[in-house]
């Protein structure tokens, strides 16, 4: 009967645009243990950029001064804007969903309450409503077994369903900048496999942009576009993802992970 | 039976009231970790807004609204300019800027109307019903009424109200609220200026039936403490059946355990906090702080 009306507007937009966030000069760290010393990347609209390194290099610090939970030094633009210096709160209301490792679902909420609450700050408008239902069921979409939990506690869940669920959370905000810490940690390899299979589902349809930390470099190098590889608070190696995953010999020494065997295997 | 029956509906009474200050001190705590000790105070400040809007010639009914808006008010004011600047703190700091509060505002209702006790008005008429021998007072019911109502006010507000939900996600894991846009201060003001309003609903029903004066809400604010522990103190509901629970066992061991009598029974609710953190520290309804990983 009706027209279709659920086309894209993104897709229209299509310009590239190299530095939608770009990080120049980033220095952050915690009281006296400075973390980031200087980091230098940009990322694309709509592409996946991994984030990659050993423990302690300063992955998730990055990650945490971009969405505003720890203070940092240099700038961090997102499409022009200047992000660094805002609370989290506002972080999220300028379009960055940061979701955190460790989940950090609401787990005394239902499922469905913790999708609502990622919806808040649109829902406040009686316009919107109609647009938040849509994405619940967008959510639901992706992520089936949430539909089937949407009553349930999401301290309830397994630690893979909390992991979509947080995911899901984020994206009800209906991020221009997604940010994911860590989320294959603690999972089950096809969870996580399924898990990052919805993330670059979502990338490809929706072009959200996502910045991915992951310590499972294989995993993130197989659904990211570009990665950056740090080395104790600086970059120690960028490139596209193929480039970086070829490049065994570097990968090994700094991933400490044998990508080049895996490869063959 | 109907003897024990009427002490039953008696403890039912007062127990209403200590479950609304219990509600009080529960609903800070879920929203911010700390024990109140200054709840019982703050409701006895709105007890003399109250009597002082009744005193200068309003209506009961008309000042009871209004005092309820001004502790809302106060609540937000208090969590703004003495317990902000403490956010973070050790759990002890915190806990002394409360007690610190306490005898600021014991103080300064003093100085306002003094220390000389205050009638204070019966909002309900007196007589009551006849249940099979039980006598009801208007009062009695009067108080239950009004604390079922702000408990269903409540858990209209948390339950089925966008605002509410928000608050709840704030309580439950206020980092990933603020990362989902919360302003999780303005719900600490606003979970503040609610507990302040609960807390003037016990301070103005529990007042015509002691005298008003600053002193009033400190023996109250203990059994509230023990309707809290005893029910769980992060579990609104605990709080309700705990002040329930405590109310009632206060009236049955006064009336009915020679030794302990009327000038003893203040012990009965330590001795129920004692029991409760002995056997069952995270108390009937509330949840031992342990979490699936």
């Amino acid at each position: 009967m009706s027209e279709p009306t659920t086309e894209r507007t993104e897709a229209a937009e299509g310009a590239e645009q190299p530095d939608f966030l770009k990080v120049t000069d980033l220095h952050a760290g915690y009281g006296q243990a400075r973390v980031l010393q200087g980091l230098d990347f940009s990322v694309a609209r709509g592409e996946v950029c991994a984030i990659l390194g050993p423990n302690g290099a300063g992955k998730t610090t990055t990650l945490r001064a971009l969405c505003g939970m720890v203070r940092g030094r240099g700038s961090v633009t997102l499409n022009g804007t200047q992000l660094l210096g805002r609370s989290p709160e506002q972080a999220a209301r300028l379009g960055v969903a940061h979701v955190p490792e460790g989940r950090g679902t609401f787990n005394d909420l239902t499922v469905e309450e913790n999708l609502r609450v990622g919806a808040h700050l649109r829902s406040r408008r009686r316009a919107e409503r109609a647009a938040v239902a849509a994405d619940l069921e967008r959510i639901y979409g992706y992520f089936p077994k949430l539909r089937q939990r949407s009553r349930q506690a999401a301290g309830s869940l397994s630690g893979g369903e909390q992991q979509m669920l947080a995911i899901g959370r984020a994206l009800m905000l209906r991020p221009s900048l997604l940010l994911l810490d860590e989320p294959s940690l603690g999972l089950a390899p096809l969870v996580t496999r399924e898990l990052f299979e919805i993330v670059r589902a979502v990338n490809e349809e929706e072009r959200t942009t996502v910045v991915v930390v992951e310590q499972n470099a294989q995993l993130a190098l197989d659904i990211a576009h570009r990665a950056h590889v740090l080395e104790a608070g600086r970059l120690a190696l960028s490139g596209p993802a193929a480039q970086i995953r070829e490049d065994g010999q570097v990968a090994e020494v700094y991933l400490g992970v044998s990508v080049s065997a895996r490869k063959t295997g | 039976m109907t003897e024990l029956l009427q002490q039953v509906v008696e403890g039912l009474g007062s127990g209403a009231v200590y479950a609304s200050l219990a509600l009080a001190l529960v609903l800070i705590y879920r929203f911010t970790g700390i024990v109140n000790f200054a709840q019982g105070e703050l409701a006895m400040l709105s007890t003399y807004v109250a009597w002082q809007l009744v005193a200068s010639g309003m209506p009961f009914w008309l000042a009871l609204p209004v005092t309820l808006a001004v502790s809302f008010a106060g609540g937000m004011l208090v969590e703004r300019i003495v317990i902000r600047p403490v956010q973070g703190a050790p759990e002890l700091t915190v806990v002394i800027v409360t007690v610190g509060l306490f005898i600021f505002v014991n103080a300064l209702a003093g100085l306002i109307w003094s220390f000389t006790v205050k009638d204070f008005p019966q909002p309900f008429p007196d007589g009551g019903l006849d249940l099979a021998g039980v006598r009801v007072d208007w009062s009695t019911l009067g108080i239950i009424g009004v604390v079922a109502v702000v408990m269903g006010l409540l858990y209209l507000l948390f339950q089925h109200t966008p605002i509410g939900l928000v608050m709840r996600a704030a309580a439950c894991n206020p980092a990933s609220a603020r990362l989902s846009g919360i302003r999780v201060n303005r719900v600490l003001m606003l979970g503040w200026g609610l507990a302040a309003t609960v807390g003037a609903v016990s301070g103005v029903l529990v007042a015509p039936l002691l005298f008003l004066e600053p002193n009033m809400m400190g023996g109250v604010l203990i059994y509230a403490f023990a309707a809290a522990t005893l029910g769980g103190f992060d579990s609104p509901v605990g709080a309700v059946v705990g002040g329930l629970f405590v109310g009632v066992a206060e009236t049955l061991t006064g009336a009915y355990v020679d030794v302990i009598g009327a000038d003893l029974k203040v012990g009965v609710p330590l001795v129920i906090i004692l029991a409760v953190l002995l056997v069952r520290p995270q108390g009937l309804f509330g949840r031992a702080a342990v979490e699936r990983a």
